[in-house]
């Protein structure tokens, strides 16, 4: 943590997040955290929007899963970075998208395609491995398979469903941050900014605010996916 | 067969540290090392040409980033760095008294050289005689721009009062080097910032689109001319002498003073223009660093 050996780089870390001009302005803190936010969170809807649907309707039918999964899964092999700098490059160009900033479609891109493969694949294997039985029993009682779907298997997969958004969530928040990269906005911008200038404590700053709010993010999720459960604790 | 194929994976397990070896540990071995781009190679194959010529068995290595090699460098495992003379001033100055220490470096190479050596030493380093030439930050604008508004210098920039949108590194706006030099020195109007770094494809690209109208760069970037833009003249002395300087294990120093020699002679030679001129055969005309510096030492008398 300590290049320079000997001086503590908490100290330093700590006097960082005391001083108040990294509080307020347009490169303060809250100002960053709600940029990341936004960058997060519109990444997801994206990824959700497109991801969801499909992973239903293929786990429904129980059939092009395999596909599905590992077609998503491509985008785990391929490395972010290189990603981010292709798209920012050639396809999408740098231009300034609105709050999303510079290189702002080619983010949002890149971080969607990053939140596609827990979203997908828990979403297929959590409908697909509800209980044959349970369905069967619907499609006695005489549901359609809508129906089927809206209110049998989707309730049941939830835990696994709601599993892979957190997943997905935890990981975009996190690598959100190579917006700043590409002169993008968000708390990447700390990072970058510490690296470029020398100043070991403002990286550390900045990658524990990231990793803090990652956390309580994850904390938040793991309860949504525990209220959830349809099924009585205990019973899977 | 197989015994073939373990022959072999052993042959290749057993030469990756004994090349490591033969690289850093044979005292009659130089070892130069440069950072990861075309400027560093250059400079480091003409030291290697120079030393060559003079007698030595040299090598080349590339080990990147200054933090990376500074503590080889000290230990005597790497001989010589090709490095920058305020750049590795600060760096020095950053190890030795921490991250806020105030800056030593200054637009004076012999004030600078001079606080330099001042710090080497406790390292065991020895910074040489610099080179003429220097790769300074410096800001362009696009040919059009200064030809419109007549400008050639800084000064003109602030005294046409136009407000213009800058792209640097990230930590320019608070910098005396960068924006806040621009303003407070110059009296440039900075209407806006684009984090796009210094010299970067992005920072070039957003001058030619007319994204920014001030973009930093060196001054020895080779593609300024057929990207359209120009430097203006740093005509207030805002920014610190970067001149090309070696900097050499001081133990290994004191026996060789032969090397000494051949690397001063360089830096006498060496110019700002000199090196933007080999940068751009390697980066415009695809040709390789070592022939470049070679041509570049026989055409000058050097080797």
């Amino acid at each position: 943590m300590d290049p320079d050996g000997g001086r503590p780089v908490i100290r330093d870390v700590i006097a960082w997040f005391r001083d108040s001009d990294h509080w307020h302005g347009p490169s303060g803190v809250p100002t960053l955290l709600g940029q990341h936010t936004l960058l997060t969170l519109v990444s997801l809807l994206i990824a959700a929007a497109v991801g969801l649907p499909l992973a239903l309707w293929l786990g429904h039918r129980g059939r092009g899963g395999t596909f599905a999964v590992n077609l998503s899964n491509i985008g785990r092999a391929i490395p972010i970075v290189a990603m981010l700098s292709l798209l920012s490059l050639g396809v999408f160009g740098t231009e300034a998208l609105g709050p999303f900033g510079r290189s702002g479609l080619a983010t949002l891109v890149t971080l969607a395609l990053f939140a596609l493969p827990p979203i997908v694949t828990n979403t297929y294997t959590g409908v697909a491995e509800v209980d044959r039985d349970m369905v069967e029993a619907a499609r006695g009682m005489g549901m359609g398979e809508l129906d089927v779907l809206r209110r049998v298997e989707l309730p049941l997969a939830m835990p696994l469903i709601v599993a892979g958004i957190r997943l997905a969530v935890v990981q975009v928040w996190a690598t959100a941050t190579i917006a700043a990269l590409v002169a993008g906005p968000g708390l990447g911008r700390i990072i970058v900014h510490g690296y470029d200038s020398f100043q070991t404590a403002e990286v550390v700053a900045g990658s524990l605010i990231v990793a803090g709010v990652a956390l309580l993010l994850e904390l938040a999720l793991a309860l949504v996916q525990k209220l959830m459960d349809p099924l009585p604790p205990g019973s899977r | 067969m197989h015994t073939r194929l373990v022959r072999r994976t052993l042959i290749a397990l057993l030469a990756v540290p004994l090349m490591f070896t033969a690289g850093c540990g044979g005292s009659d071995k130089v070892v130069i090392v440069g950072q990861k781009f075309t400027e560093a190679d250059i400079m480091t194959q003409l030291y290697k040409a120079v030393l060559d010529d003079a007698g030595y068995s040299t090598s080349v290595k590339n080990l990147g980033a200054r933090d990376i090699y500074l503590a080889p460098l000290s230990k005597g495992d790497v001989t010589i760095s090709a490095d920058y003379l305020s750049s590795m001033t600060e760096a020095l100055n950053r190890k030795a008294n921490g991250d806020d220490a105030a800056k030593v470096a200054s637009s004076d190479p012999d004030a600078t050289l001079k606080e330099l050596n001042k710090l080497a030493a406790k390292d065991g380093l020895t910074a040489l005689e610099p080179a003429k030439a220097q790769d300074a930050n410096a800001f362009a604008v696009t040919k059009k721009f200064a030809e419109d508004n007549h400008l050639t210098t800084l000064s003109d920039l602030g005294e046409l009062g136009q407000p213009v949108k800058l792209g640097a590194n990230s930590d320019c706006p608070e910098r005396a080097d960068c924006q806040k030099g621009l303003e407070d020195v110059y009296g440039i109007k900075i209407s806006g910032f684009e984090p796009t770094g210094f010299g970067s494809q992005a920072t070039k690209d957003d001058l030619v689109k007319g994204v920014t109208q001030l973009g930093s760069v060196g001054t020895t970037d080779a593609t300024l001319g057929k990207l359209g833009l120009v430097i203006l003249e740093d005509d207030k002395s805002v920014q610190n002498a970067e001149n090309l300087v070696p900097i050499v294990n001081s133990d290994w120093l004191k026996d060789n003073e032969k090397a000494k020699k051949a690397l001063d002679k360089l830096s006498a030679a060496l110019t700002t223009e000199d090196l933007t001129t080999l940068i751009g055969k390697v980066d415009l005309d695809r040709e390789k660093a070592a022939d470049v510096a070679k041509a570049y030492l026989k055409d000058k008398g050097l080797i």
